[in-house]
């Protein structure tokens, strides 16, 4: 891509052009690591304002519909809002069906949402590799909430802790089953807690134990609440919506706003640049039958050969 | 619930019970000799003989496949539990209706159509609509650009349904009209005009299809979310047990269920499932079921594998007959007859080589014949492409003609009553299927099932399972992947053009600023009192809302504000 | 068939295909099978839902960025609708997303539907194979566009 382009293609996106945005997360999702990198250091100077909400939970718990009809009255409060949703690849064939954007197609239809569907492509966590990139570009693009949908597939989708400047984690009623099946811990990277299907009659023991969960919580700088919603009433949606302002003035006072973004950015180009400069042709000369050889020399050298370099870093001479 | 639940369970139960797999010493003899040897002469290919429900089919059927007690499970001829037909003497008596269904383009050439019918003697009609129309949009929407007229015709307004009846005397004639969503406005209409010929509503007779559940299953074509269209079925069941006692209110249908993909069995499971669900829902309202349900009737596809549907429709009576007397308290022998009207398949037609699709239809409309239906349309060749131009309805006709009077296929009541393999597949049909009601009784019934999207994905599942099968030449479509022939020549089809469209569009205009707009307000707005007091029957409201001219998205609107629409669970 | 310098294209980054029925339409055993035929085929697959206009659906195109947009009418409008999508990418001056076409199509209408730029156009009883190969053959045409 010559520079002339991906310059076009920067300045569409600063001025929120769906068609440059639309393109820009087609090569953030590309194989394309050069132009990938050089636009996202182009956007990163321009990144840092949106607040972006992870959305995470057990599989058929209504994410995309919640999703949808808050980013539909977020949209009618005067929020530029957008949506980014990871489905999960198939690991045998790489095909993926798409089915968040279904789940919230009329709210989009209605108000113009921008959403972007994700394959996660293998990526674990519950994201795909492509969302940092993604979340960078509409957050160039001046949107002031971006939706960030895991794939909820059951495991820990504990990744999104690390894009998101506020994460919230979705349940239902008969939620012990579902601490369960998310494992421990997720609990702890949530900022804020909805029990969705509040129509239901065991709702409210859910949210009781959520609220005797966070009654233990000690010291946290900011108290995490536990919110009811149902597609039965809307304004049971508006609750959340006070808690995500809330944690957004919370992030906005203590400088936070797109903290974790940026380290995870950074992380993933130094990864990506030690896989593909050192790992891939590392790897590529090991034979498939490799059992017989001792390699850990190889490892020894490299680790060598990168001695000085790690002692000037530590001696804050190169960062 | 549990209790209900237990029902299906323990019926699927004693239908397992019903094969007493006894060794048979002699089937084990033919087999270690004859066959062995035969096998060894002449080494066969054996395929994977399964049908569309994926049951296998063993080489050969021996008396040891028939249940213990055939003559009990299976009765006489209209005796419950009318396995072999509902009536005694099936079609020595009378023959089954030959029932074709038509509607295109502008009321206009409908009417024209179907005055052509009744010149001819016939006095069962039968008339399709166009998509808008089935949607209840208004033919100046602009979602209806292009639609108009493509698929049926067209009603926008009471006067569209004045023009398609000029001329001809409601009472003289009934009248069955393949619509859903809006059957209730189309009835309103239908009785408005024999209201205007002063007729009593009692002397009306015809059909709606009306099946609401089944359009969530499969055709897609609703307005509002389930519970708003139940509750306008009730209302049509009350209003027409009390008002209307020949109006078929509603017909049970499995046609769409499987032209949507669904095997055999699942036709077969989803539509008696749906029809339990409307008999549980006429209780509720308070009605005797041997009053409301001897009206409900059902519609089935008959497609290609020839012994399956047979199978699946004298299954479908014996289940149905059990159910409604065990389950459902029924005592009048009518009330546990099921009658149906069959339609051959669209779905196993194919645009190559269009003319072996007589032949398919013809093996099709003799399955439905031995399978006891009641009134039969044969598809025509074309269907696959387009609706079918005039020649093709013909053919579609005289092949009725030709089984009904050349072939002695009606001499006998169920000729096929006691085969070894049709006894064995009947019964191995009735076991599915109760699997399936036991597994949807578990899920909190059919609605919940539907709109869980279970249903949808289970059928889906079927459709695409079956497309892998073709495309693997484990089944066969002549001209589609075997016999295939190149350079095909396209043939004539129908074509409907644009003057439905204007006609339409200029006759709203017309009607628009010719009615009174404060009535038409008043009428609407009561509907929507109705329509908010639960205990109130909408039917009154929105046959005044027909006569004062309001639209078919008018009075829809009313409910759409009300309850809005209905999105589907993601199936795919 | 796509020879194997442009299947490259598709390693990292799989076809993006949506489909959609942007008329009246409930007919929708065809595009079930469809999108699990192309999931299968290792492709990314967006379905449109029941009854999107033309504009939500080249609405979702564009913000999707897909490759190609399978369109599916079975209720004889084809010929007025899948005309309003591709006008609708022409106005938008958008020439890297192919439209392919499928349905009951008469033979003679094709021509016409081809001159818009709506390509295939198959029939039922089409084998998958036929199908996947032609929305393969489009989307490298598509993909080769986004990348010049």
């Amino acid at each position: 891509m010559i520079e002339a382009d991906i310059n076009a293609l920067i300045e569409g996106i600063l001025r929120s052009d769906r068609r440059s945005i639309a393109r820009a997360i087609s090569y953030a999702e590309g194989a394309n690591r050069e132009i990938k990198k050089e636009m996202l250091a182009l956007l990163y100077n321009h990144t840092g304002r949106s607040q972006v909400v992870g959305i995470t939970g057990p599989p058929g718990i209504g994410k995309s519909t919640l999703i949808g009809n808050v980013a539909s009255l977020m949209s009618d409060m005067g929020y530029n809002v957008a949506i980014l949703a990871i489905d999960a690849s198939s690991p045998y064939t790489g095909g993926s069906l798409l089915g968040n954007r279904i789940r919230m197609q009329e709210a989009l239809n209605e108000k113009k949402i921008f959403m972007r569907s994700l394959a996660n492509r293998g990526a674990r966590g519950g994201l795909s590799e492509s969302s940092i990139g993604s979340t960078a570009i509409l957050d160039a693009a001046g949107f002031d909430i971006v939706f960030v949908e895991t794939v909820g597939a059951g495991q820990a989708d504990l990744d999104v802790m690390d894009l998101a400047d506020t994460t919230i984690l979705v349940l239902g009623p008969g939620l012990g089953d579902q601490v369960q099946a998310i494992k421990a811990g997720i609990m702890e990277i949530a900022d804020l807690f909805v029990i969705n299907k509040m129509d239901r009659d065991d709702s409210y023991f859910a949210m009781k134990d959520i609220e005797d969960t966070l009654a233990m919580d000690d010291a946290r700088p900011f108290t995490r609440k536990v919110v009811g919603t149902t597609v039965k009433d809307m304004e049971s949606y508006r609750g959340l919506i006070d808690l995500i302002k809330l944690h957004g003035e919370y992030l906005k006072e203590s400088g936070k706003i797109g903290e974790k973004r940026f380290r995870m950015g950074i992380q993933w180009m130094i990864e990506d640049e030690l896989r593909n400069r050192i790992i891939e042709p590392i790897m590529s000369k090991i034979p498939a039958n490799s059992r017989n050889k001792n390699y850990y020399s190889i490892i020894e050298s490299i680790g060598e050969f990168f001695s000085e370099t790690m002692q000037e870093i530590k001696e804050d001479k190169i960062i | 619930m549990a209790e209900e639940q237990n029902y299906y369970h323990t019926k699927l139960e004693e239908i397992k019970g019903r094969f007493n797999e006894r060794e048979d010493k002699s089937l084990k003899r033919w087999r270690d000799t004859t066959l062995e040897q035969w096998e060894k002469i002449s080494n066969p290919v054996y395929g994977d003989y399964e049908n569309s429900s994926g049951i296998k089919i063993k080489d050969l059927y021996t008396e040891n496949d028939l249940p213990s007690d055939i003559q009990e499970i299976s009765g006489f001829p209209g005796e419950y539990p009318f396995t072999r037909g509902v009536y005694p003497n099936m079609y020595r008596g009378k023959l089954w209706t030959m029932r074709m269904f038509s509607g295109f383009g502008s009321p206009e050439d409908t009417n024209e159509r179907l005055k052509y019918l009744i010149s001819h003697g016939e006095t069962g009609l039968s008339i399709a609509f166009d998509m808008p129309t089935l949607y209840a949009y208004d033919c100046d929407n602009k979602k209806a650009v292009g639609e108009i007229g493509k698929c049926g015709v067209n009603v926008t307004t009471l006067k569209d349904m004045e023009v398609i009846f000029d001329g001809i005397d409601l009472s003289k004639v009934t009248t069955s009209m393949t619509i859903n969503a809006p059957a209730h406005v189309l009835t309103a209409m239908y009785f408005a005009i024999a209201q205007k010929q002063g007729l009593d509503l009692n002397s009306v007779g015809g059909t709606v299809q009306a099946d609401i559940l089944k359009e969530y299953i499969a055709q897609k074509e609703w307005i509002y979310p389930p519970e708003a269209h139940l509750r306008i079925i009730r209302d049509m069941m009350t209003f027409c047990t009390d008002h209307a006692r020949k109006w078929n209110y509603i017909s049970i249908s499995g046609y769409h269920i499987r032209e949507a993909g669904a095997s055999a069995v699942q036709e077969l499971a989803f539509t008696l499932a749906d029809g339990f669900y409307y008999v549980e829902m006429g209780k509720k309202a308070g009605l005797d079921v041997d009053k409301f349900a001897p009206r409900l009737s059902f519609f089935f596809n008959s497609s290609i594998n020839f012994f399956e549907e047979i199978a699946k429709m004298r299954a479908a009576r014996r289940i149905w007959a059990t159910v409604l007397k065990e389950k459902f308290g029924a005592k009048n022998p009518r009330t546990m007859m099921l009658r149906f009207h069959t339609q051959t398949s669209g779905y196993s037609l194919t645009w190559q080589q269009p003319l072996n699709n007589i032949i398919r239809t013809t093996v099709e409309a003799m399955a439905a014949i031995l399978g006891g239906t009641q009134s039969l349309h044969t598809n025509s060749y074309d269907e696959a492409m387009a609706l079918p131009t005039e020649d093709a309805v013909k053919i579609a006709l005289r092949t009725q003609q030709i089984l009904a009077e050349e072939t002695g296929i009606a001499d006998t009541v169920d000729p096929l009553g006691g085969s070894y393999y049709m006894e064995w597949l009947t019964n191995k049909m009735e076991e599915e299927a109760m699997k399936y009601f036991d597994k949807i009784e578990s899920m909190g019934g059919i609605l919940e099932a539907v709109k869980s999207g279970y249903i949808q994905r289970e059928i889906a599942a079927t459709s695409y399972r079956r497309q892998k099968r073709l495309e693997d030449g484990k089944e066969v479509m002549v001209g589609v992947n075997r016999h295939v022939e190149d350079n095909e020549k396209p043939l004539n089809i129908l074509r409907i053009g644009k003057e439905a469209e204007e006609r339409q569009i200029n006759r709203l205009k017309a009607v628009k600023s010719g009615r009174d707009e404060d009535s038409v307000r008043k009428a609407l707005n009561d509907l929507r009192n109705a329509f908010l007091d639960e205990n109130k029957n909408i039917m009154p409201y929105v046959i005044e809302a027909v006569k004062s001219y309001a639209t078919i998205e008018e009075i829809s609107n009313v409910g759409r504000e009300i309850y809005g629409g209905w999105k589907e669970p993601v199936i795919v | 068939m796509v020879d194997g310098k442009n299947q490259s294209l598709f390693k990292e980054k799989p076809i993006k295909i949506l489909l959609a029925k942007p008329g009246i339409d409930g007919h929708d055993r065809g595009v079930f099978v469809l999108a699990k035929a192309f999931r299968d085929a290792g492709m990314e697959v967006l379905y449109a839902g029941l009854l999107p206009t033309p504009e939500e659906v080249v609405d979702t195109a564009v913000n999707e960025d897909v490759d190609v947009v399978a369109l599916s009418l079975l209720n004889g409008a084809h010929m007025t609708v899948f005309k309003k999508v591709a006008d609708l990418m022409r106005e938008r001056n958008i020439d890297d997303i192919a439209l392919v076409g499928g349905g009951t199509i008469p033979d003679e209408d094709k021509p016409a539907l081809e001159s818009m730029g709506i390509t295939g156009n198959y029939g039922p009883g089409t084998p998958l194979a036929v199908i996947i190969d032609h929305v393969t053959s489009r989307a490298t045409e598509s993909r080769l566009r986004k990348l010049r």
